[in-house]
């Protein structure tokens, strides 16, 4: 089976974290979109619509710019410094002007996503 | 809805029906058997490439099928993670996230060197259409095995700019799918305010048992829908609920709820119990 990463919000992190209590899930690399509010050199985050911010870990060849919304793939983990859960970046996509995106859309779709799994994800553990 | 995928298909750059576009002559031979059951079922139906990957094939030779209803041409958008060129075709590996799909475009050498045509042009021909490694791509095709592997035979490949296309194909996969699964949305109020905007057990098992129930219900009104939902749903005795209750409980008028009882009545899916005002449901 291929990697599935599925589309999520900032508020589903936790659920795809490696030591959650509900089991370990199938994956923990996921995708998020949204727009990126800072760069600092090997961490950066972005703004998920009205859903709050993510800090995501930075490889060394990642590009990303300021402004732009973006779609990112990324491992769920643990911040150092007790920062709480952010994401190890694998691999953004620049989908351009935040203004262009209709981030209620992608909010029912993250909801259709997690209520009709069976055409998404494969499941077994807890959706 | 069939009409809506339909005008779509034919406005993207192949003309609609068999009009002989340089695709359909080679279909045609390749299948002679299937051929004209697949011309019956030109519905271009939106699918996710998790889908693709879990259609079945009732048999080898057979078309295949999504939710149990014959699925030929398809449309989907992922990412694209390869593109591999031979000189009689172009091969895209397409990921959206929910599985990976290789998709084989065949370049057709008639249309390839003509400007004025987006027909058959491959990578690497400058233009608006120009698929580029790791962006988002549209893949219109028919679903193919060979050998033991499944691909799409794409007929038309162009790249995604906005991503509220991405977002609206994934919704209309799952609109679809709840259509093939579910039945048709039923009243404005009824089965149609359970699909999307419904409860969280809605996914459940339980769930989808009541649409199917839903299904093998003869065709009725919206208000004796409604009835009929609300005695399905409401915690009752063995003998019901009174037709005034479901009234008020409806906020119709009791003559509408009426007339909705006596059809429920006719088409023999409730009973009446201590009197003929109180209905229960008729469970076989």
């Amino acid at each position: 089976m291929s990697l599935q990463t599925p589309r999520i919000l900032p508020s589903h992190l936790h659920a795809f974290h490696p030591n959650t209590a509900n089991g370990p899930r199938s994956t923990n690399t996921v995708r998020l979109l949204g727009t990126v509010t800072s760069l600092r050199g090997d961490t950066a985050t972005i703004t998920c619509g009205n859903h709050g911010d993510v800090t995501m870990l930075l490889k060394p060849d990642a590009h990303l710019q300021m402004g732009r919304l973006v779609e990112v793939l990324g491992k769920v983990v643990d911040l150092e410094g007790g920062g709480g859960i952010g994401l190890r970046l694998l691999a953004n996509y620049d989908w351009g002007n935040p203004a262009d995106c209709d981030y209620k859309i992608y909010e029912k779709l993250v909801d259709v996503t997690h209520r009709y799994p069976q055409i998404f994800y494969d499941t077994g553990d807890a959706y | 809805m069939d009409g809506g995928y339909n005008s779509g298909y034919g406005g993207s750059s192949f003309g609609g029906g068999g009009g002989g576009g340089g695709f359909m002559p080679g279909e045609m031979s390749a299948s002679p058997a299937g051929g004209k059951g697949e011309m019956n079922n030109n519905t271009l139906r939106p699918v996710t490439v998790k889908q693709i990957l879990d259609a079945s094939q009732p048999f080898p030779e057979a078309s295949f099928q999504i939710d149990g209803a014959d699925t030929s041409s398809i449309v989907f958008i992922g990412q694209v993670r390869n593109i591999s060129s031979q000189t009689t075709n172009v091969t895209y590996k397409i990921d959206d996230g929910t599985g990976e799909i290789e998709a084989k475009q065949w370049i057709d050498s008639a249309t390839a060197d003509t400007m004025d045509t987006d027909d058959g042009k491959g990578p690497g021909v400058p233009g608006k259409d120009q698929i580029e490694l790791n962006g988002y791509a549209k893949v219109f095709g028919k679903l193919k095995t060979f050998g033991n592997k499944r691909f799409v035979g794409a007929h038309c490949v162009r790249p995604v700019k906005n991503i509220n296309e991405l977002h609206c194909h994934l919704l209309e996969a799952t609109a679809v799918h709840l259509f093939f699964t579910r039945g048709p949305p039923g009243g404005a109020a009824g089965a149609g305010a359970g699909g999307i905007a419904g409860a969280v057990g809605d996914a459940s098992m339980g769930g989808a048992d009541d649409y199917s129930a839903d299904r093998s219900l003869p065709a009725m009104s919206p208000v004796a829908r409604k009835v009929y939902s609300l005695l399905r749903t409401e915690p009752q005795s063995n003998e019901g609920l009174h037709c005034q209750l479901i009234a008020s409980k409806l906020g119709l008028p009791p003559a509408d709820v009426a007339r909705a009882g006596e059809e429920l009545l006719g088409t023999g899916v409730i009973f009446s119990t201590v009197d003929e005002q109180t209905w229960a449901i008729l469970q076989l």
